[in-house]
């Protein structure tokens, strides 16, 4: 055989196992993100969320508008991962969303961008240290914000006694 | 010819006057007072939300309800005089509200809870009529209910409802302060036990566990109702009175979750909602709720 042709035959078989290792890795890498359980994973988002809704509201009460900021940045950021973390196919015994949700998917995608579009007039207001349009915006972001998609697409939680 | 044209138009406008006259229905004008009062009213009773479906007009129902009896839609309740109720007498709304009759001696299905808006009072019942003839008229017919039960309407309902429905009693006056203002908006206009309070076999309400709350499968729309009754370990004793009444309004609760589902829907309202009560009435509610029995029921 010609010596050029094994020396390029090489190099492509070399090449091809290099680019298989590679997406072998990446896959991996991916597979890491996340517990593996998505159900579980996106009721964690939801709860960090519920808790940076409550620190927002007590600050809001103490008048603490600057410190709103940084609770509120966190709920646009997460707000972006919502859609993702609703796959086809993760509704389970243990998941309290509807299955409205995979039956109407733009409106659900539409609902989470608007909790991070809300989120983020929040964070503006109180960077801007504009008290009053932060305690506005606070007072309507239950139901104007998260209500938009617990609504149509949120099975009704269960009575949590406060422990 | 200008004269003649000019006569013409006369006559046309007085035979036009005459016959929205003819078609005005035989009710007396509404004050602004009794539109705003009757809003109010409306907003406590959740919107009138059953007759509203979801992003489409205002009243002009279609909603759809199964039930063990078949299916049934709400009525169109906007002042459309074809389709709506724009032809009926302040009487026969009222009627409608409170026994359950149409005009034509219909019985309505008691998906519309006619067995517990009995308990408001008369001056609030003409006060929504007038909110309810000042909407925008909408030209929508109601979808024929589908009844599976044989006799349901002739036999089963009407024993149903002399044996096991719950019925609240109109007061002479509507409360207006205190406990006794949060038990009439509990138990009457604001309807809380129809979701809340549990259901017995015959799908009536259970009036001793009042407010104990539904397990998944019996509440609306197939939804687990929580327990609100003060019980700690499984109501909501727990909650303080201001954030009760602070949770009628925004929908947060304590724990940073909030409301979905009906409950949310019924916050909103439709045109008012629960939102727009004011801080006393809702303060009024909490004071109540905290007030009745405790229930241990838990609810998953």
């Amino acid at each position: 055989m010609n010596a050029r042709f094994r020396l390029g035959a090489s190099v492509i078989v070399i090449g091809g196992l290099a680019i298989g290792i590679a997406a072998g890795c990446a896959d991996k890498s991916m597979s890491k993100t996340g517990s593996g359980d998505v159900v579980a994973d996106r009721q964690r988002l939801m709860k960090l969320q519920g808790a940076s809704w409550a620190d927002i509201q007590a600050k809001a009460k103490a008048g603490n508008v600057e410190g709103i900021a940084v609770n509120a940045e966190t709920l646009a950021l997460t707000a972006q991962q919502i859609p993702a973390l609703f796959p086809e196919g993760s509704l389970t015994d243990k998941s309290k969303a509807k299955p409205e949700i995979w039956q109407k998917w733009p409106e659900f995608q539409a609902a989470a961008k608007n909790l991070e579009t809300q989120a983020e007039k929040l964070r503006d207001a109180a960077r801007a240290k504009n008290a009053q349009l932060t305690q506005d915006l606070v007072k309507d972001f239950g139901r104007n914000a998260c209500g938009t998609c617990h609504t149509p697409f949120r099975q009704p939680p269960p009575q949590q006694p406060r422990s | 010819m200008a004269r003649r044209e000019m006569r013409s138009a006369l006559h046309l406008s007085a035979g036009a006057l005459f016959v929205m006259l003819a078609m005005a229905p035989p009710v007396a004008a509404q004050s602004r007072d009794e539109i705003t009062r009757g809003k109010y009213i409306f907003g406590a009773a959740a919107g009138c939300g059953c007759h509203t479906v979801p992003k489409q007009p205002l009243n002009a129902g279609g909603r759809k309800y199964d039930g063990p009896f078949g299916t049934v839609y709400s009525s169109n309740i906007t002042p459309d005089p074809t389709t709506g109720i724009g032809k009926w007498t302040d009487e026969q709304i009222i009627t409608a509200i409170r026994a359950g009759r149409r005009p034509n001696g219909e019985r309505l299905i008691p998906v519309h809870p006619y067995t517990v808006f009995n308990g408001m009072a008369e001056q609030d019942l003409k006060d929504v009529v007038a909110y309810l003839r000042s909407v925008p008229p909408v030209n929508r017919p109601t979808p024929a209910k589908k009844i599976s039960v044989p006799m349901f309407e002739r036999v089963f309902l009407p024993a149903w409802l002399a044996t096991f429905a719950a019925r609240e009693n109109p007061p002479v006056a509507a409360a207006s302060s205190g406990i006794p203002r949060g038990e009439y908006l509990t138990r009457a206009v604001s309807h809380c036990g129809e979701c809340h309070t549990p259901r017995t076999m015959t799908m009536a309400v259970d009036n001793t566990r009042f407010l104990a709350g539904n397990p998944k499968g019996k509440g609306p729309d197939g939804s687990a109702v929580p327990n609100i009754t003060p019980d700690r370990e499984t109501g909501a004793g727990s909650w303080s009175e201001e954030q009760i009444a602070d949770y009628l309004e925004t929908g947060n609760k304590p724990d940073g979750d909030v409301a979905g589902g009906l409950m949310m829907e019924v916050i909103q309202g439709s045109s008012a909602g629960y939102k727009d009560l004011t801080k006393a009435d809702r303060q009024a509610i909490a004071k109540y709720l905290k007030s009745i029995p405790p229930i241990k029921n838990k609810i998953d």
